[in-house]
């Protein structure tokens, strides 16, 4: 997430930094990355402390009180916006870490920079296998680092619609999710009107039987009852039809609020042992860093990254745009992802319902337009923070979030081992216990420790310990801790 | 040179396919006999083992898993039986392991000794650019030509990996691809022990149920947990005749029944399974610097690498394959009994094999038997991309429903008749399109990709 690193060629910066920033590094993707690290936690927090996506289907069923209005709120402002964001800054990051280092030396350059990503990725693994952090981010962005390589040299215009294509294929994805179930409820009526006919069948037969008993003389009676047993056979449903109508089912469930759902998670959570805990969520972990990845993660990261490069090369990091553009696109963005995310909690209230009436008549799913919530928010905001730094407004929340920033590996890392021990049961098992605001009003607090700690970390450190740690792994040899020179 | 773009495009070529005609060479640097001897070894060994992985392919094309159950259970002295055996005692897995390992070498042969321009695209970027188009045409294979065995994917996807490591030292990559190989180990006896720690808790359920004692709530769960994995490990004809049903229909349907095949492949493989290829593509990488894989070692020691490889390899591959055979067909005993996972030591196995048969080529080659055959070979090997998509479009065509629909119509045995014809075909065509053009067909696809523009093709006189 950083995107200096020592081996820093001797080539200027060619922008002059604003007084506040810290040498060779950018003021505005500092400020935008300590934003979108603490607001990333107001979401994780539903994951760290039992705020599950059950519990979020029960509030979404009944859309009215106070507490349904405040997860709208934060699901509206923050949710998925702070991984765009997130995406942004990263995508961003490789620019400027190729822009500088490629003309010095090319070879070295891509070495480290897959070096780096490698580490990073294995940095994911360390957060998500090992200090169990189900829904760790770093894997993904040290893989997309390196998929998306060959696009770091792109024009921004190639850049742009690249990203929208990676867009349109995340959407095309939900759609593709979407015809499933419609295929699901189209196989399960077929069933369901095979089972009516049996019915009516043995019902028939019935009827017959006992008008025909009397005739029938004994001598029949063993033909007429291996005949009969057939019929019966006949009347079950294949194993295939088996299949299509529990599929179906099984989707129902998943589509509806349970308020028993959640005792699993909460006893598997609370578990003392770490070690039983470890290999009760690893399937979750690695499902995340695999099949997540693969069906959704790629183009939804993607999507980001890839506009995140674009930017950057545009100089919208560097003030290129007048405050007016910056101001004009903050709002259009975030009201666009406004629109859209009002649009999903409006239809998935629906689906919540009734899922199989929503299936019926509705032919996009409720969150067809995520994508584009997302990454429009997520521009949105950028260009919001460019404008208050253009202005110069909010000071103090400039050089709070440009400190996390600079040190949000660490960060991004603590926040793991304190949720972990915080709500967990191997720490203070607190998992399920806290309500939606309660969990809020941890976050907040969290944020500040998180504020204050980086900037009296930064008062006595150059550099983070865990972006330290990152920089001797790639560097392969010790590099000084305290004298640490950023530019160097 | 380095300027020209046209030039560095064909030497771009270099890191999967090393088909870089003669001639080229001679454009690149005057080249010295060794040089080309040594292109051509390689070459030889690339069409060697992609003509061997469709030895292991095939089954995957043209048979159902039920009929490979019936081998199993079958009479021992059949043309069947005995053909699975040799096929799963000297083939499984190496031939992959092989073209796995001449793609990390191929990949140091296109990074090195090039030097950087100093603006436009970089050495590096050709190389990423080229792999993700790799992983495009993985998805092709997988998706539109249906075939869930295809591997372009992973080795884009793993040929990323390696850049870093092109410049180390044969000794640390060998140590690093021995550690993906530990890592695969532990992976399968990890699982093997949970499943075994759940036979055994199931077992003492059951026990103590016999006993009448009042069953706890673990033991309940243990108790209904077993018959669900045993589902798994026992052989369910109901599949075997969907699959051979859907396999048979036309395109929509086999494609429909395969996406859950490919997509379920492409993750479990990309995030598991990876270690089976980078673990091939370092020990590549280390063998071609040692200079194995360049015909520089002495005879001697091709011999003894040969023997050694051949010797220790098909010993393990034979309690493997008699694993294999227990395993299906009496598997509750299999699980019971063995202490390991018989597949234990699958990528040692497949390592001492795949360089046994490296050493082989060479052998042929040196001596000089088979001239005819060895050209052949490498003709096959520098059109390995083109002749891999070929084993797919044909082997599709041959046995799925909407091409001539064999699939799981001939005995086990008789499906080596097809892998025979498709070698002679693959021999005979490659030399042909090769005294025409510089590369085949699919390589000048993706290179044209790769580069943005279309690349001449045609060889002139």
């Amino acid at each position: 997430m950083e995107p200096n690193h020592p081996e820093t060629s001797p080539v200027p910066q060619p922008e002059v930094p604003p007084a506040s920033a810290a040498p060779g590094r950018q003021l505005s993707l500092d400020v935008l990355r300590g934003a979108a690290l603490l607001g990333g936690l107001l979401i994780s927090v539903w994951l760290f402390g039992g705020f599950t996506t059950n519990k979020q289907y029960g509030l979404l069923s009944h859309p009215s009180g106070g507490n349904y209005r405040l997860f709208a709120a934060v699901s509206l402002l923050f949710e998925g916006k702070m991984r765009a964001l997130i995406g942004i800054v990263f995508g961003a990051g490789i620019a400027l870490y190729l822009g500088k280092r490629l003309h010095a030396d090319a070879a070295k350059a891509h070495d480290y920079f897959v070096r780096r990503q490698l580490w990073l990725m294995g940095l994911g693994i360390v957060n998500g296998v090992l200090l169990l952090w189900q829904n760790d981010l770093l894997f993904h962005l040290g893989l997309m680092g390196i998929l998306l390589l060959p696009f770091a040299q792109a024009s921004p215009r190639a850049l742009l619609a690249t990203s929208l294509v990676f867009m349109l294929i995340f959407c095309g994805k939900l759609f593709w999710n979407y015809s499933d179930d419609k295929t699901a409820l189209r196989k399960y009526n077929t069933v369901l009107a095979v089972e009516k006919k049996f019915k009516a069948d043995s019902a028939a037969r019935a009827k017959q039987d006992s008008l025909s008993h009397k005739a029938v003389a004994v001598a029949t009676n063993a033909k007429d009852s291996a005949a009969k047993k057939n019929e019966a056979k006949k009347d079950t449903l294949t194993r295939k039809q088996k299949e299509d109508k529990e599929k179906w089912e099984g989707r129902l469930k998943q589509m509806k609020y349970d308020p028993k759902a959640d005792e699993g998670s909460r006893k598997m959570m609370r578990e003392v042992s770490y070690v039983k805990l470890w290999s009760s969520t690893l399937s979750s972990t690695q499902g995340r860093e695999a099949a997540w990845t693969y069906r959704i993660g790629v183009w939804e990261l993607g999507m980001s990254i890839l506009l995140g490069l674009a930017l950057l090369k545009l100089g919208f990091f560097e003030n290129n745009l007048s405050r007016r553009q910056y101001l004009l696109i903050a709002l259009a963005g975030i009201g666009i992802g406004l629109l859209c995310g009002w649009y999903r909690l409006y239809f998935q209230n629906a689906a919540l319902l009734d899922y199989g009436k929503y299936v019926k008549t509705r032919w996009l799913p409720y969150d067809i337009l995520v994508p584009l919530e997302r990454l429009s928010q997520a521009i949105g905001y950028a260009s919001l923070a460019m404008w208050l730094l253009a202005v110069s407004w909010l000071g103090w929340l400039r050089t709070s979030l440009a400190a996390c920033g600079r040190i949000s590996l660490t960060l991004y890392l603590l926040q793991t081992i304190v949720c972990v021990l915080f709500f967990y049961g191997i720490g203070l098992n607190n998992y399920g216990n806290l309500s939606q605001w309660q969990l809020y009003l941890f976050v907040l607090e969290f944020w500040l420790v998180q504020i204050v700690f980086s900037l009296f970390w930064l008062k006595f450190y150059p550099i983070g310990p865990a972006e330290w740690l990152w920089r001797c792994l790639v560097a392969k040899k010790w590099l000084p801790f305290k004298n640490y020179n950023e530019a160097a | 040179m380095e300027n020209n773009p046209t030039s560095s495009a064909l030497t771009a070529e270099n890191f999967i396919n090393n088909d870089v005609a003669p001639e080229d060479v001679a454009i690149q640097k005057p080249a010295p006999v060794t040089k080309e001897n040594r292109i051509q070894t390689i070459d030889m060994v690339r069409g060697f083992a992609l003509c061997g992985i469709l030895l292991m392919n095939i089954i995957g094309f043209g048979t159902d898993n039920g009929t490979l159950f019936k081998v199993a259970n079958g009479p021992h002295n059949n043309a069947d039986y005995i053909t699975m055996g040799a096929i799963i005692t000297f083939f499984d897995g190496t031939m992959r392991g092989l073209f796995s390992m001449l793609f990390g070498a191929g990949m140091i042969l296109f990074l090195s000794g090039k030097q950087e321009r100093p603006s436009g695209p970089r050495v590096a970027d050709y190389y990423y650019r080229r792999l993700l188009w790799l992983v495009l045409f993985g998805v092709f294979n997988a998706f539109v030509l249906l075939w869930p065995g295809d591997i372009l994917y992973y080795y884009g996807l793993t040929g990323m990996i390696l850049y870093p490591f092109r410049k180390s030292a044969p000794k640390v990559l060998i140590m690093l691809g021995l550690l993906c190989f530990l890592i695969n180990a532990g992976k399968s006896l990890w699982g093997w022990n949970e499943t075994k720690d759940k036979r055994v808790a199931y077992l003492e359920a059951i026990a103590a149920e016999k006993a009448k004692q009042k069953l706890t709530p673990e033991q309940e769960a243990a108790k209904a947990e077993w018959p669900e994995i045993e589902k798994n490990y026992t052989f369910d004809p109901y599949y075997s005749q969907v699959n051979v049903e859907k396999t048979r229909g036309n395109y929509p349907t086999v494609f429909e029944h395969f996406m859950d095949r490919n997509v379920g492949g492409e993750i479990w493989w990309m995030y598991h399974g990876v270690w089976d290829f980078l673990g091939m593509m370092l020990l590549g990488m280390a063998f071609l610097g040692l200079g194995f894989f360049s015909n520089k070692l002495s005879t001697s020691t091709y011999v003894m690498v040969l023997l050694v490889g051949y010797i220790v390899g098909t010993t393990i591959g034979y309690v493997a394959f008699k694993g294999t055979i227990e395993y299906w067909t009496h598997p509750v005993r299999y699980i019971d009994s063995y202490r390991v996972p018989h597949q234990l030591l699958y990528d040692l196995r497949r390592l001492f094999i795949s360089i046994g048969h490296a050493a082989f080529i060479m052998l042929v080659y040196r001596s000089k038997l088979v001239p005819w055959l060895m050209k052949g070979l490498a003709n096959v090997g520098q059109m390995a991309f083109t002749n891999y998509l070929m084993q797919s479009i044909i082997c599709t065509l041959f046995f799925y429903g909407y091409g001539f629909g064999y699939y799981d119509k001939l005995r086990f045995y008789q499906t080596y008749y097809v892998v025979f014809a498709i070698w002679t075909f693959q021999l005979i065509a490659s030399t042909i399109w090769l005294r025409y053009f510089r590369f085949g067909p699919f390589e000048w696809l993706w290179r044209s990709l790769t580069y943005g523009k279309p690349q001449p093709m045609r060889i002139r006189n």
